[in-house]
């Protein structure tokens, strides 16, 4: 029972160790530090040139297509976010106001359509926006309009609804954990202390509830910048986006180096967001300081 | 604080709205899956089963639920395993190289999913690994590992030390301590991080789309489908679909809420 065991236990701690290192960084660290370099190489025709040069990015700074679309897509984005808030703040402060099971069950039915399927949602969405679609037929079943309306059909509209609809579970999470998190007594004395129940709200339960607020845009907003379905799907002509141009490099257009600089472009812009949500939003930023 | 009636009243109407927004598009396509669908409106009178008798004929459509299973149980063993791996030894000690360890785990998780798509399928192509059904279980181990590995570290936490030490003190080796100490006390993390992650490969789509060659999944199936337009065996599909996913979640909240989470300020 002496020197065996020991030997066998350190081999396979050796092999645990490696894997734990070697994996991560062989199938996540290293695909990501290539994508970086193929940024900075250029292609000719069909031909790829492994030579480095910044002629991508110079590209996408110049070109008058793709700095407009970027702004576009961050200010679709930031409006999906808004619209996420905007509708999810009032159902988290809702459920904070709830009591014991109830508040926990109604948390899991408004989290729950998060793990299903995206791809059938988004489909649905689609054939109640469409021109033909159960939105436009309501409406004018009802009198209220004769024309079917199109300003959601096919368009950075509809991509703004869908998305906004797909992402809101992630809006209600954040908002409702820093809503929880404010102490009662707080309250308790803003009303000893004659504040009515909107002083209250507004100078108290909302600047506290901020953090949340923002956490919130931050996991809309990156979820948001990243897809490239969605708009694909009932984007249609107009509905443009960032996404779907990096998205077409790699497909139609077959330029992967351009694609990875636009990538690099997208994750910048992913980073700053994060950063900016780590420093105003969370757990850091919460009632304790 | 004690609401006004009116404040109440307009925060569950807007709580309302929000359940339908999150749920209607759910449920269409299960209510008209029973119903026939000609010329895009939906014919109300009789309930039938038509759409499911035709998705036993769609071979693609099996291909890819044989696809999509496969996909899923090995990337969610590959998950754990590595998951398991990788949160024992960051527990064991603190040092700068598990920070940064956490950290590359963490970043397909952090980065939207079409970097982190794009990045393996140009690796791929330069470690010449053709594109299959191997490269979409890496893709998804990569996307659920962040997930795996933190709910198995939370779990570890909880278990503190003492009970490994009185483990080695007691004269048990390490795979002796890790099969009859850890791993009982892991098992219902293990379980719900499994079930969880596999719903989450269940339902990816974008790093699939990136890194399959020809093989389809249930989501790029449906996303072929769907491109070409509307049959009612889609609906059947998704009903199906749903209904499986329901389940899963179902498996995956009994084993991840701790028991006093519900009544927690009750």
């Amino acid at each position: 029972m002496t020197a065996k065991p020991i030997e066998a236990d350190r081999i396979w701690r050796g092999i645990a160790l490696l894997a734990a290192y070697g994996l991560p960084i062989f199938f996540i660290l290293l695909p990501l530090c290539g994508f970086l370099v193929y940024s900075l190489f250029w292609v000719e025709g069909t031909e790829l040139h492994y030579e480095l040069t910044l002629v991508n990015y110079r590209r996408f700074f110049t070109d008058e297509i793709y700095v407009p679309v970027l702004r576009q897509t961050v200010v679709l984005c930031l409006e999906v976010a808004g619209l996420c808030i905007a509708f999810g703040y009032p159902v988290a402060y809702f459920l904070s106001g709830l009591k014991g099971r109830k508040k926990y069950t109604l948390l899991m039915l408004l989290l729950v359509p998060l793990l299903m399927s995206y791809i059938i949602k988004m489909y649905a969405i689609r054939s109640i926006l469409g021109g033909n679609g159960f939105l436009n037929r309501s409406l004018i079943a009802l009198g209220i309009i004769d024309q079917p309306l199109t300003f959601f059909v096919f368009n950075l509209n509809a991509v703004l609804l869908t998305l906004s609809v797909l992402l809101l579970p992630f809006a209600i999470l954040p908002i409702f954990l820093s809503l929880e998190r404010i102490p009662k007594n707080l309250l308790e004395a803003s009303a000893d202390l004659g504040g009515s129940n909107a002083q209250s709200f507004f100078r108290v339960i909302l600047p506290l509830s901020l953090p949340g607020v923002i956490s919130a845009a931050t996991f809309v907003f990156v979820l948001a910048i990243g897809d490239f379905l969605t708009p694909q799907m009932v984007g249609g002509q107009s509905g443009f986006t960032f996404g779907r141009i990096i998205y077409s490099q790699f497909g139609t257009a077959f330029n992967w180096p351009f694609g990875s600089a636009l990538s690099v472009i997208l994750a910048a812009v992913v980073i700053v967001a994060i950063l900016v949500g780590a420093r105003f939003g969370g757990e850091k930023a919460g009632v304790h300081r | 604080m004690k609401r006004s009636p009116l404040a109440t009243l307009l925060l569950s109407l807007v709580t309302l709205l929000v359940f339908i927004l999150l749920y209607g598009p759910i449920f269409i396509p299960i209510v008209t899956s029973f119903f026939t669908v000609k010329y895009g409106s939906v014919d109300w009178s009789q309930m039938n089963l038509d759409a499911y008798a035709k998705l036993t004929g769609n071979e693609g459509v099996i291909e890819a639920v044989e696809n999509t299973f496969i996909v899923g149980l090995s990337a969610v063993a590959a998950s754990l395993v590595l998951g398991t791996v990788i949160a024992l030894h960051c527990n064991s000690g603190k040092s700068r190289s598990r920070a940064l360890l956490q950290f590359v785990v963490f970043l397909p998780f952090l980065m939207p999913p079409i970097i982190t798509g794009l990045s393996l399928l140009i690796f791929f192509r330069e470690v010449s690994i053709d594109r299959s059904m191997l490269t979409i279980i890496i893709g998804h181990t990569v996307f659920v590992l962040a997930l795996v590995y933190r709910t198995i570290l939370v779990r570890l936490q909880g278990i503190g030390f003492s009970m490994i030490e009185a483990s080695y003190d007691l004269g048990a080796s390490a795979p002796q301590t890790f099969f009859y100490v850890l791993l009982p006390n892991l098992k219902s993390a293990l379980i719900g991080a499994g079930v969880l992650a596999f719903a989450l490969s269940f339902d990816e789509t974008m790093i699939t789309i990136l890194v399959t060659g020809t093989q389809n999944t249930l989501p790029l199936r449906l996303w072929a489908m769907m491109r070409l337009g509307f049959t009612p065996d889609i609906n059947a599909l998704v009903a199906i679909i749903l209904a499986l996913t329901t389940v899963m979640v179902l498996i995956a909240a009994r084993y991840l809420i701790p028991k006093d989470f519900a009544g927690a300020d009750a």
